[in-house]
């Protein structure tokens, strides 16, 4: 038997009976697509992640606090004492506001803040330049752009030296943000930077949003964390009054979530690929003893025991391959759809199709042995009398 | 000498009991020979053929065929000699009912590695030559158990075998198709072939030039007409 007879062969067994060749493949058509589209959405996971360290770096320490919690700006000084001096502290009061120049009008979220912010990275300027000291003590009407800001209020002019109103107020753009893009920094995109003395002024609050940490080193930011997770519990005596999480404790969590559910994603395809694996083996079995006789006539005209194995081990990696190619159709389908559906970015992966084909064709080859063993174990003078 | 058996015996275990079904045969069939093998039911004449065709060994004794020893061989040396040296007619004419007339016939072919586009082409002569052109793409189903036995016989001829096994040929068709499959064998033999008949009919025996009566698992040849 030629490889070409072969899956000639196989090819015709399967259009002859459809149904069951698609009822067959079914596990398999299950097992591949989720193998695919479960990779897809680790990897967008996985490029979240990364794009929240490109973004801020691992050595942050955010402060919030929760809905209720009184937490004004003097936080700012009390926290700064007890951390080491290599500390940067950024208070942030987030409030949103409606927008406009004379032409347009938006609302964004201004983040009324320090010169420092700029220091946290992931930040640069396409024009300008971020807030200034002065500019802070002086309480001057200025404002900073985040990208998507720049570009719908004033359809791509440079604002720079130009005046937008908020709340009735009118303030200098001194600068324009590069675009962040896609990931957690996105927000940064859309956000209107003022110093924090004027948003104090603007919105007649000192609440602050939170307190952005930024330590020397990953380990540091960790021991500050700690540092802050004993003073708020002290002083508020509830550890719930303020979350106190370092980046790094933000990543790991996010990581250790990521292969727990990796791990389990796998789980549930290789449990899939087994169950059509066993399919395969079942209908296999059903098709050796079904055609007993037809084994037989290829025994008496000179088919060898390897060529009758051969037959029957091409067709269930036939079987088992087509059921592969319509599961990764079926993937790659929903992958598209992933981020429309389940809001999460996921990214398709050409390594997980090439690993979705070879287990389709491992599960064909290993389940399909058994069933090509017997029939090729057949005695020709049995086979042909049998009565099916 | 196509085939030559020497004290050839065969017996069946079942559990402890040993049951003799052929006993010690001494045959010999010529080339181009036109020969029947003639007996009642469980006289032995099936295993004789079987044995013939190598889907049977024979427990004792040893079998020359078309002048080599095929006594000691394995189950690939048969595969191998049956596919180029012997040409199976069955009663029950054993054609796949998935494939067309067609690639039934082709089947021989398949396993000496004959490429595709050649073996259609000598399919179609074959199923030419025993006069069905017009039904190549007909499933088995869809011939006459006539028209299917001349597929079967088209499938033992592609492979230009010197020796046709045919066991009760004729059984499963009324007496007119039988007399034309009679007739289509008897021009192959006459075409340089040795034909090999199992049958219970004594009219088809004589029409054969060698008669091998098989009674209770021995041999008496009733003759060799010249």
């Amino acid at each position: 038997m030629m490889w070409r007879d072969g899956v000639a062969l196989a090819l015709r067994g399967l259009t002859g009976n459809k149904l069951r060749a698609l009822l067959t493949m079914l596990g398999v058509v299950i097992g591949v697509a989720a193998v695919i589209v479960l990779v897809a959405i680790g990897q967008g996971a996985s490029s979240l992640v990364t794009s929240r360290i490109e973004t801020l770096g691992t050595n942050v320490v955010f402060v919030t606090p929760s809905a209720g919690t009184f937490y004004p700006v003097s936080e700012t000084t009390t926290v700064a004492r007890v951390l080491p001096s290599g500390d940067h502290v950024v208070p942030v009061m987030s409030t949103g506001a409606k927008i406009s120049t004379p032409d347009n009008q938006s609302s964004a979220l201004i983040d009324g803040t320090t010169p420092k912010y700029f220091a946290l990275g992931g930040l640069s300027l396409a024009s300008g330049h971020f807030l200034t000291t002065p500019e802070l003590e002086q309480a001057q009407h200025v404002a900073v752009l985040g990208a998507n800001q720049a570009a719908n209020l004033f359809n791509g002019m440079n604002p720079v030296g130009s005046s937008v109103m908020i709340l009735g107020q009118q303030f200098t753009v001194i600068g324009v943000l590069n675009a962040v893009g896609q990931g957690p920094g996105a927000s940064q995109d859309n956000a209107i930077f003022i110093p924090l003395s004027v948003s104090e002024f603007l919105f007649s609050t000192n609440q602050l949003s939170e307190l952005i940490i930024q330590a020397p080193s990953p380990n540091i930011a960790n021991l500050s964390a700690d540092e802050l997770t004993r003073l708020y519990t002290n002083a508020l005596g509830s550890a719930n009054a303020v979350s106190v999480a370092s980046e790094d404790q933000v990543l790991q969590t996010l990581q250790a979530t990521r292969s727990t559910f990796t791990d389990l994603l796998a789980g549930t395809a290789a449990i899939a690929l087994l169950v059509g694996g066993i399919g395969i083996m079942n209908i296999m079995l059903v098709s050796v003893t079904e055609r007993t006789r037809e084994i037989g006539i290829r025994q008496a005209l000179g088919a060898t025991r390897e060529d009758v194995l051969l037959q029957f081990l091409i067709e269930s990696m036939v079987l088992s391959l087509s059921g592969g190619i319509l599961g990764a159709a079926i993937g790659v389908g929903l992958t598209q759809l992933v981020p429309v559906i389940l809001k999460t970015p996921a990214i398709f992966s050409p390594s997980a199709l090439v690993l979705a084909f070879v287990f389709s064709t491992a599960v064909g080859l290993i389940f399909g042995l058994y069933p090509a063993f017997k029939a090729s174990a057949l005695e020709p003078i049995h086979a042909l009398r049998y009565d099916g | 000498m196509m085939i030559r058996l020497v004290s050839v015996s065969k017996t069946y275990q079942v559990g402890t009991e040993t049951y003799p079904v052929l006993r010690d045969i001494d045959l010999e069939v010529p080339h181009g020979m036109f020969t029947a093998i003639i007996g009642p039911s469980g006289s032995g004449k099936t295993t004789l053929l079987n044995i013939l065709g190598g889907l049977d060994v024979p427990s004792q004794g040893s079998y020359w065929l078309n002048g080599h020893d095929v006594s000691h061989f394995n189950r690939e040396e048969w595969a191998h000699e049956r596919n180029h040296t012997i040409g199976f007619v069955f009663q029950s004419f054993q054609l796949i009912p998935s494939l067309s007339a067609l690639d039934n016939v082709a089947l021989p072919l398949i396993y000496r590695r004959t490429p595709p586009k050649q073996r259609r082409i000598l399919a179609q002569e074959a199923l030419e030559q025993v006069g069905l052109a017009k039904r190549m793409n007909h499933r088995p189903t869809q011939l006459s158990g006539g028209q299917q036995q001349r597929v079967a016989i088209a499938r033992a001829l592609i492979g230009q075998p010197p020796l046709i096994l045919a066991d009760e040929p004729t059984g499963n068709l009324d007496h007119q198709t039988g007399e034309e499959i009679l007739a289509l064998l008897e021009s192959l033999n006459r075409n340089g072939k040795t034909v090999i008949i199992v049958t219970h009919s004594h009219e088809v025996a004589d029409k054969c030039r060698q008669v091998v009566h098989v009674e209770d698992g021995h041999v008496t040849l009733a003759g060799v007409l010249s």
